[in-house]
């Protein structure tokens, strides 16, 4: 049993990460169908800007004092990562908007190797991993015999915080009801005045300001970063969005801790299951997906081509 | 056809470009092209010298020679900045840029200036009037020799500037070939002769491995570019016939690819049984048509988007699968030491003289790859031109009103499925024993990737577009291996670049085209063969 | 209309005439490239991953070998031949690799590649060099089967006649590793986890078999995926098992990942030990304070320590190359220089490399003898080197100091 909620424990912590990059594919999709396979590419490189901030622009003496430095450093991250993804919006995809529907995939694709080849080339040092700044506590705590890291508790507090924060703001702000209503017919929405190419954008910019905040909290999380870890984690983020729904932001939030809970069990229970633990991922995703074509809350099954 | 005096500008621009072309471009020894020297027209400037001959564009006055001339202008400016950068780079900043690249480069921006102040003049003519056979034929032939030629020339080419130029040189060339309405003539004269076509275009692949003097590279290149290619024609029935988008194909080539190797005299097979490899090349396409009716069964329910993340999944678990099934598939070092084919004494690993030319062993493979694209073209076309195929483009369009009209979606899309595995797994089992060695890491997500990027980049739907996409995705990371360490950098841009500018790929299918034009170009039927034509083939002058 | 027919065929004079000029004018005029310098190329290829993860080890290897290559070229050693470097990636992937090899091997000047980083690559590489006779020599490669084949224990049998190592084998390191823990640290119980490559799971084999033949105990084998990130689930399931250290068998970054995530968030206290693969600087960095009191064993004597390759560190140093030699770049530097000290003889008078050539090398490289950065190198009949020296690096405040030079005796 202990280790039956050490396990669970961990997969919440994995999941959350996942959750918090699935919200970005997610939203994304929702508004322009688009699977935008850079957006692991995002939380990476906003995990790099986080970094440049701590490294580079904060003096030594504000560095150790955590509530200087962490706000900084996410401030930076989110900078970078919106930054970019306004960028990849406005030069790759958005003159690709009424182009054959696998074109902007293909872009998608260039993009993504395109930041992570240039990450690696022009970060100094970049080749190599890098050491992240932990900033919180790397101690733990004990609770029943299961041991949880502080910077765990951070990380699915924050996770949930600003999950929480974004259906809020897409349910009751007036940009969030442009968004909604712009996911379920662009053509009406633009006809009852909204601005869609500002709806579209927006939409980038807090995935990508999601996707930073999960990239600082995986630096903080594993002390390190490399210019490789957006391309598993948005893989798994993209299953989990799938998996919940695409499209919806409460089923890309399940997905996700789904997801990481699935992982963390199979490795303890299955035989050799952390080398199998992915196939269990996608096995739970198909078998969910057969019997509920339209992911676990997807209600809605695009019928546009 | 009315020609006219040149406007002193272009002749101005022209004397420049020729006189910039001879000369000197390095202060300093050792680029590429002996380009400290003058008097011939070394390295790139060669290019700058061919695009000089564009000149011709301001006596006559051919339809959409506006553009064209503009192209010409443009693709000289940019094959001079290329070496300004080479030059720079190579040297030292700006001093080692000697005045004839400056000549040139004044003489581009006059050409593209005298090519902006022509008038736009009447557009590229869209009939073509029906010219005797042995002209046609001969057009034909001239357009794929020059096609061969252009790819022989750009193989040779070992100096990264100089390819950066070549490829600049062939783009533009392209873009002005295309505004002059050639390539819509070459498409017509192609679909006209099309048995002709299609016989010169197989001469000139057979012909290919006879031009590389006994060197094994590219012949390996093409090799790896053969078995690539008959998977993506087989993706191409599954993403750009039937519309399914699937993000796990490469799975069943590395299905196809362990059957062969298991089934192959390889010393570390974990199957001791051995038959003819005709036979292998058949079972493994059988058995990965059975995975994709096992991985098409259950996700026939699920539409777009859903479908490609299942079948993303279904590829990962292969891979995982065949990382940890030690007792099959040895794991992660996989099965290596897969030998050649031999048959009736011939030993397929071995060199071969042939027609005085000594052919490197792997020109065996690419002969028999040959025979296999040519089986799996066979199979695209017909199915494409068959109730089956128009079937499928229903599917694609609009599922629902397909299913409302009686056409068996389940069926067909299930048959889509397996008729794409059983391509991809033929092709399998041919690369394992052309790589001699098979693991899980050849079938990573990202293989799976550049096969639907192959796709989609040559052009969904058409053969010739998967011919060329899955061509550029082997030789583009080959030629820029001299980058070293930035290829994949250049590679991720020149995917977004070609999709920014030819969204719909470079070759795109006609009833795709008419869908995004809107426009229905009459009589012009499909483009096999006419994949890329030739720049500055003798057609197009 | 004749006067229109007229006029464009003096369009095409206008136009045939920049190409006689370009078809008519040669080029083969020298370039003067100052001075007399020979003009014989003879080139040595590199074949080692220049991108992807294992970039900097891979850009140290290289590196290394151009160090070598420059020296002989300013003393001449090779008289009227120039010898050049042909450096090719292949992204620590076999098929990558294949190509490069392909490539290498078409390239008439090579007579000689070193590489590869990855035993799974050179794998692919050393079959197609075999066929051109070109010799290969891998600083790194440390898996047993690359030079004494599938049945390594009981019948070694030599596969590749044209592959040399100048690196050790797994099955040294692994045993030398298992005497270090269980006589000088008095480990009893090991968790073993693993990346299931060639290098991992055979060190690992390797390790476990010693381990258990001198009494210890190992108590868990988990197996992990290169690539990931979060292993606190499999730490989880080892933790209650109470090892007094984890045996890890693959690289450094998931390495580093494994000690930062032990320590830390599980709150283990056993430390870590590998092999080769995880003696980097960066493990040190990234993996924080947990890294401290982790053991890797290293092929080969510290060239810190070591006299002969003091100059070599000189060397590179002076040499300004922006990344660091690495963990392999002495063994990629004598590897080189054996390939180069062949060359005067070889090459003899011939005029350009051939297939001759290419086989004198070849014999050549198996009978060098010479005092190399990383100690004598020589190959036994395997290939193998005879230097079989293995060092047990400890970290201490971030870094891997050494602590104990050696051999494994069996």
């Amino acid at each position: 049993m202990r280790q039956f909620l050490q396990q669970l424990v961990n997969g919440t912590v994995l999941g959350a990460t996942y959750g918090l990059i699935a919200l970005g594919y997610t939203m994304v999709y929702g508004i322009i169908q688009l699977i935008n396979f850079a957006h692991g590419e995002v939380f990476m490189v906003g995990a790099f800007g986080g970094l440049t901030v701590y490294r580079y622009w904060l003096p030594d003496s504000l560095a150790s004092n955590v509530w200087v430095a962490l706000p900084a450093v996410l401030i930076g991250a989110i900078a970078v990562a919106v930054g970019v993804a306004v960028v990849m919006e406005r030069l790759a995809y958005r003159p690709l908007r009424n182009a054959p529907r696998l074109a902007p995939l293909i872009t998608a694709i260039g993009v993504s190797i395109f930041l992570q080849e240039a990450v690696r080339l022009f970060y100094p040092g970049g080749k190599r991993q890098q050491a992240f700044p932990q900033m919180i506590s790397s101690g733990t705590f004990d609770v029943g015999g299961v041991t949880v890291p502080w910077v765990s508790v951070f990380v699915v507090v924050v996770a949930v915080a600003l999950m929480v924060g974004l259906q809020v703001f897409v349910k009751t702000t007036k940009t969030g009801k442009a968004m909604r209503a712009t996911s379920q017919d662009p053509e009406s929405a633009k006809l009852i005045g909204i601005d869609v190419d500002r709806v579209i954008v927006v939409t980038f910019v807090l995935g990508a300001a999601l996707a930073a905040v999960a990239g600082v909290m995986q630096g903080m999380r594993f002390a390190q970063i490399d210019f490789r870890i957006g391309f598993l984690a948005g893989l798994k983020a993209f299953t989990a969005a799938v998996l919940g729904g695409i499209g919806n932001i409460k089923g890309a939030v399940l997905g996700g801790f789904l997801l990481g809970i699935v992982e963390a069990l199979a490795t303890q229970y299955v035989p050799h299951g952390s080398s199998w633990k992915d196939v269990w991922a996608f096995v739970v995703l198909i078998g969910v997906l057969v019997v509920r074509p339209g992911g676990l809350l997807g209600e809605r099954v695009a019928t546009r081509a | 056809m009315n020609t006219r005096k040149p406007p002193a500008l272009a002749v101005a621009g022209t004397a420049a470009l020729v006189a910039g072309s001879l000369s000197p471009w390095a202060t300093f020894a050792g680029y590429p092209g002996k380009m400290s020297l003058g008097g011939f027209p070394g390295g790139a400037r060669l290019f700058c010298l061919l695009l000089a001959t564009g000149a011709v564009l301001f006596v006559l006055d051919l339809g959409g020679r506006r553009r064209a001339a503009l192209a010409v202008g443009i693709g000289a400016a940019a094959v001079v900045a290329v070496n300004f950068a080479g030059l720079m780079d190579h040297g030292g900043g700006i001093g080692s840029v000697a005045w004839g690249a400056w000549l040139s480069l004044a003489g581009a921006g006059l050409l593209t200036a005298a090519a902006w102040r022509l008038p736009a003049g009447t557009p590229a003519p869209k009939e073509w009037p029906v010219l005797p056979v042995a002209v046609e034929v001969a057009a034909v032939a001239a357009a794929v020799l020059a096609l061969l030629g252009a790819v022989v020339w750009g193989l040779r080419i070992n100096e990264s500037s100089r390819f950066v130029s070549f490829l600049v040189f062939v783009a533009f060339v392209s873009v002005a070939v295309h505004h002059l309405g050639v390539f819509e003539a070459l498409g017509v004269l192609f679909a006209r002769r099309q048995r002709i076509a299609l016989v010169l275009g197989g001469a000139a692949a057979v012909a290919f491995p006879f031009t590389q003097q006994g060197n094994a590279y590219w012949i390996r290149v093409f090799a790896s570019i053969g078995v690539f290619a008959v998977a993506a024609i087989g993706l191409n029935v599954v993403v750009g016939l039937a519309g399914l988008l699937d993000l796990g194909y490469v799975a069943f080539f590395g299905v196809g690819a362990y059957v062969g190797a298991l089934l192959s005299n390889a010393a570390l097979t974990t199957v001791h049984f051995h038959v003819p490899f005709l036979f292998v090349v058949l079972l493994g396409g059988c058995v990965a048509a059975v995975f994709g009716l096992v991985i098409g069964t259950p996700t026939l329910r699920l539409r777009g988007d859903y479908l490609a993340i299942v079948t993303l999944g279904f590829g990962e678990i292969f891979r995982i699968t065949a990382n940890n099934w030690d007792g099959l598939t040895r794991g992660p070092n996989g099965i290596s030491g897969i030998p050649d084919l031999a048959a009736a004494g011939f030993d397929f690993g071995e060199s071969h003289a042939l027609f005085g030319v000594t052919l490197p062993g792997f020109a065996n493979y690419y002969f028999v790859e040959l025979v296999l694209i040519a089986g799996a073209i066979l199979v695209f076309t017909r199915l494409n031109d068959s109730r089956i195929g128009r079937a499928w483009v229903a599917i694609r369009e609009d599922e629902v009103a397909a299913a409302a009209s009686g056409i068996d979606t389940i069926r067909l899309k299930l048959m889509a499925f397996a008729i794409g595995a059983f391509l991809a797994g033929c092709a399998g089992t041919v690369n394992a024993h052309v790589t001699t060695q098979v693991s899980p890491d050849s079938y990573t997500f990202l293989e799976s990737i550049l096969l639907v990027a192959a796709v989609v980049l040559g052009g969904m739907g058409t053969v010739p577009g998967a011919l060329l996409g899955s061509t550029m995705l082997f030789v583009l990371p080959e030629k820029l291996r001299s980058f070293q360490d930035k290829r994949l950098l250049l590679f991720g841009a020149a995917l977004i670049l070609v999709m920014r500018f030819r969204p719909e790929g470079l070759v795109p299918s006609k009833r795709r085209r008419r869908e995004l034009r809107e426009r229905a170009p009459e009589g012009v039927p499909g483009l096999p063969g006419a994949s890329g034509a030739p720049p500055g083939s003798p057609v197009a002058g | 209309m004749p006067g229109s027919t007229r006029r464009r065929w003096r369009g095409s004079v206008i136009v045939l005439l920049p190409l006689l000029l370009a078809a008519g004018c040669g080029g083969d005029e020298e370039e003067g490239t100052g001075g007399a310098q020979a003009t014989k190329v003879v080139k040595i290829g590199v074949i080692a991953p220049l991108s992807g993860d294992l970039t900097a080890t891979g850009t140290g290897i290289r590196n290394s070998v151009e160090l070598a290559i420059r020296q002989a070229n300013e003393k001449n050693k090779v008289p009227g031949w120039r010898i050049e470097l042909a450096a090719e990636d292949d992204a620590a992937k076999p098929d990558v690799g294949a190509a490069a090899a392909a490539k290498l091997s078409s390239d008439a000047a090579v007579v000689g590649v070193v590489g590869t980083y990855n035993s799974s690559v050179a794998l692919q590489t050393a079959p197609v060099l075999e066929r051109a006779n070109i010799v290969q020599i891998s600083p790194a490669n440390t898996n047993d089967t690359l030079t004494r084949g599938q049945n390594f224990k009981t019948s070694p049998t030599r596969p590749y006649k044209n592959y040399f190592r100048t690196a050790t084998l797994d099955s040294l390191q692994g045993g030398f590793a298992a005497d270090y823990a269980y006589n000088d640290l008095k480990v009893k119980n090991v968790a073993i986890i693993h990346d299931k490559k060639a290098y991992g799971q055979g060190l690992a084999d390797s390790f476990k078999g010693q381990f258990e033949k001198l009494g210890g105990k190992i108590i868990a084998t988990e197996t992990i995926n290169p690539g990931d990130k979060d292993f606190s689930a499999v730490l989880s399931k080892i933790k209650p098992l109470n090892p007094d250290m984890l045996f890890y068998g693959g690289e450094y970054p998931e390495a580093s990942l494994i000690s930062n995530q032990a320590k830390g968030p599980q709150a283990m206290k056993a430390p870590l030990m590998g092999g080769d693969g995880i003696v980097d600087a960066t493990y040190g960095k990234t993996a924080g304070a947990a890294a401290n009191g982790d053991y890797g064993t290293s092929v080969g004597a510290p060239p810190e320590k070591l006299d002969s390759a003091k100059q070599f560190l000189a060397d590179y140093k002076a040499a300004g190359f922006k990344d660091s030699y690495s963990a392999y770049g002495a063994l990629a530097y004598d590897a080189a220089n054996a390939i180069i000290n062949t060359l005067p003889t070889a090459l003899g008078s011939a005029t350009a490399v051939d297939d001759a050539v290419r086989r004198k090398v070849l014999d050549a490289v198996g009978k060098v003898n010479f005092g190399g950065a990383s100690g004598t190198v020589a190959f036994d009949q395997y290939g193998d080197t005879v230097t079989k020296a293995l060092t047990m690096y400890k970290v201490e405040a971030g870094v891997f100091n050494p602590i104990k030079t050696g051999e494994f005796k069996g």
